[in-house]
Parts: C-alpha cells; structure tokens; sequence
C-alpha cells in the first residue's frame, strides 16, 4: 500500500510536471497590444507606371520632332529624334537645300535650330538646337536581327505624331545607294514624311533611322552601326546646303 | 497464470486473516499471481497508513486546487484578451471597409482622370498637328505670294519690254516715212536694234507665259 501511495504521488508529480514542460497547461495570453498596424507599409506596384511622364506622353512620343524644310521655292516636312538636350538626328535629304529649319514638338512647341549638318557617305544629318529638347532616348548596344520587333515614331504624311510597329526583316543592299554598307528592311509601315524617324526596339532604344520606303512597303533604315560610325567621327559631318 | 498446478504455493496467510486490499490481484489473474505475498494488517497499521496518506492527500489537493485555479485564471484572461481581439478586429474590419469604399471612389476618380488625360494628349496631339499644318500653309502661301510677286514683277518687265518694243517699231515706221532724210546705214542699224529689243520682249513674254501655265 505504501509503495502503491508513493508511485501514485510519484505519477502525479511526473504527470504534473511532464504536462507543465510540454506546455500541455495554456499558458496566460499575452497583452493585446494598441496598435497591430505594420511601422513599414508594404510597397504596393502601381499599375501603369510604365505610362507615367510629366505630361500623360510616353518618353518615345517626347523624343520625336517634325521638321519643316522652308526651301527657296518649297516646302517639304520629315522626321527626327533627339539624341541629347540639344541634338538632332534626321536624314539629310530632310535638311538639304532649305533656306530655313523649323522644328517642333510633340505638343508642338517650336525649337530654335542652331546648325544643321549632313553625312556625305550616309543619309544622316545632325541638327544642333538652340533650345532644348523634351526627352531623348538611349542607343542599342548593337543592331537588330531579322524577327526583332521595331518601333517607328514620326509624322507620316507631315501629319499627326503617330507610332507603329513591326518586325526586321532583314539586310540589304541600299537600293538608292544614299548610304555606305548595307541597310536594315522591316515590315514597319512608313510613308513620306516618316524620313528621319526613330526606329526602336522593345527597350525603346533606338536600332535605326527611317530614311527610304520599298514599292512593296517595306521601310528602309540606317542601321545603328552605320549612325554610330558618323557620329564617332567629327569629320563625317559637314554643314548642310542651303538654297540661298 | 503461471502457477505450476503441479506443487502451488499455499498463501503466506490465509485468506480470512489477510482481506485483499482494494485492486490487488487475486489469483490467476495477477501479475505477481501465486507468488505474491501479502502481510499481515492489524487496525493499528491502517491507521498509521491513514496518517501518512492525509498530508499527501492534501498537497494533492492543494495542487489540484492550484491547478484549477490557474485554469480558471487563464481561460479569464484568454476570454478577455479573445474579446478584446475581436473588438480590434472589428474596429479594423470597418477601417477596411471604409479604406475599400474610398479605394473604389479613389479607383474610380483615376480611371477617370486617366481617360481625361489621354484625352487631353490625343487634344495636344491635334492641336500641334494643326499649328503644323498651318505653319505649313502660312509658309506656302508665303512661298505662292513671293512667286506671284516675282511673276508680276516679270510681266511689269515683259510688258516694258512689249512696249519698248512698240515704240521702237513705231519710231522705226516715222524714219521709214521720211528715209530719204536719213542714212540708210543708221536706219538698218536702228531696225536691228528694234529686232533684238522685241525678240527679247516676245522671248520674255512666251517665258512668262509658260510659267503662269505651270
């Protein structure tokens, strides 16, 4: 009976702490605390960020200009796009033979040419701004390849600021024979008006200068090696003619 | 159960002296079985048992008593803290239902102002598009009114010339009338001066009037 009482306590002792230690008891709940709002609010990705600018215009709208050739007898419009605050890229025969060089923005603002200069072994010209431009995008790292997706963004016709799209074709002999080395075809469409547009990839980095249309419709550009190769090299610009 | 049928084991005591206690195992069913021994219990030990027991009794009983009481104390405590909670959770629940109703007229207002915006780029886009297409047309008609001076400029110079032209034929008709007054070395020399004079007029006028067709 002894021996029997003993274990007895001795389970219940055993029992009492085995379930103390296991946490079997509930133990006493914590406080509620005041205020259970995170310090740090989680970062939540707005939609549409991508479309953000400081006017409602994504950066390839802002980097196109149209450029308006007042000859001595004529009138004819193209395209450009800047490069930096205050350059121009556009093809030559855009530039060539004006007697004046009005620029204007994409929400039409005009811009004060300074110089105008022409590559002579590529249809490129460069156009020096007094005032400075809106945006400007990056240059590729390389051209594209055939099947690459293509930007245009211009004035076609010398209308409305438009954007389209299409994919690389390919390579070819130029078939006006305006640029040294070979040009870039695509299926994007352009018309004229569109010379001197942007052409541009996926990233929004620029491949291209529209300068020439095929019969069949396809557009024709510079190849980004090509401007690359002029704008290394001072010498390959000389200022532009005029028709005065 | 293992008892040896073949010599069993008498008891230690018989069985009316020695009651069996409570639970203990009788016969073929116990643990122990045939050898278990059992002594001998007079009054005096079950009372020095008792005597012995109380106090163990009692601190189980304290610690039963405890342990209820901290039971008691601490579904309390989870009782209150549970409501408490819920009154958290519920002043959250609406704080989230009111964040959601102004999310949605938040939601609502940018959808809004995004459709007005791109309204209002597509309205700069034509509006620059149309201070181009006018910028285009003052410098073409800038262009057509410079033409149209430079072309009245050029039929001023023609008909000067036509006339030059008339009056040198008729100055010619006069010396002709009156030949025999002058040489005819001067007189052939002046109808050639008024060949060129109206070649050149009539040379200038059928210019002119090839540009006015263009």
């Amino acid at each position: 009976m002894r021996h029997r009482l003993a274990a007895a306590c001795g389970a219940a002792v055993v029992v009492a702490v085995t379930t103390a230690g296991c946490g079997v008891l509930p133990p006493l709940p914590e406080p509620v605390p005041v205020d259970i709002v995170p310090t740090v609010a989680p970062s939540l990705a707005p939609e549409g960020a991508e479309n953000l600018s400081p006017d409602g215009f994504d950066a390839v709208e802002r980097m196109a200009v149209r450029i308006r050739n007042v000859g001595c007898s004529a009138l004819s419009t193209g395209s450009g796009f800047a490069i930096d605050e205050h350059t121009l890229i556009t093809n030559k025969h855009v530039v060539a033979d004006s007697a004046e060089l009005e620029v204007s923005t994409y929400d039409g603002r005009d811009i004060a040419v300074d110089t105008a200069s022409t590559a002579a072994l590529a249809d490129l010209a460069v156009v020096r701004t007094e005032d400075p431009l809106p945006s400007y995008p990056d240059l590729a790292e390389g051209d594209p390849v055939a099947g690459d997706p293509v930007t245009v963004v211009g004035y076609p016709e010398g209308g409305a600021l438009t954007v389209t799209t299409g994919t690389v074709i390919g390579t070819a002999h130029d078939p006006l024979n305006a640029n040294l080395g070979e040009v870039l075809v695509t299926d994007a469409p352009v018309e004229p008006g569109s010379s001197g547009s942007a052409a541009l990839d996926e990233e929004g980095h620029v491949i291209g200068v529209v300068y020439a249309k095929t019969a069949d419709g396809q557009s024709l550009l510079v190849p980004l090696s090509t401007l690359q190769q002029m704008l290394d090299d001072d010498a390959s610009f000389t200022p532009a003619a005029t028709c005065n | 159960m293992s008892t040896n049928p073949a010599s069993p084991l008498p008891p230690s005591v018989p069985p009316a002296a020695a009651p069996t206690p409570p639970g203990a195992d009788q016969g073929v069913g116990s643990a122990y079985g045939a050898a278990q021994v059992y002594e001998p219990v007079s009054g005096v030990g079950q009372e020095r048992r008792r005597g012995r027991a109380t106090p163990v009794l009692a601190v189980l009983l304290a610690a039963a008593v405890a342990l209820g009481t901290y039971l008691w104390v601490t579904t309390e405590r989870w009782r209150d803290t549970s409501a408490e909670w819920e009154a958290e959770a519920g002043g959250y629940a609406r704080e989230v239902a009111d964040l959601r109703l102004q999310l949605d007229g938040v939601n609502a207002e940018l959808t809004s102002a995004r459709e007005q915006l791109a309204t209002a780029t597509d309205r700069i886009t034509d509006l620059a598009n149309e201070k181009a297409q006018l910028g285009d047309e003052n410098v073409a008609s800038q262009q057509y009114l410079e033409y149209q001076r430079r072309v009245s400029e050029a039929a001023g110079v023609v008909a000067t010339a036509l006339g030059q032209c008339t009056d040198g034929q008729q100055e010619l008709i006069g010396y002709l009338k009156d030949a025999d007054s002058y040489d005819p070395a001067d007189l052939e020399r002046f109808e050639t001066q008024v060949a060129d004079l109206c070649t050149q007029a009539k040379d200038a006028n059928t210019a002119l009037q090839q540009e006015l067709q263009q």
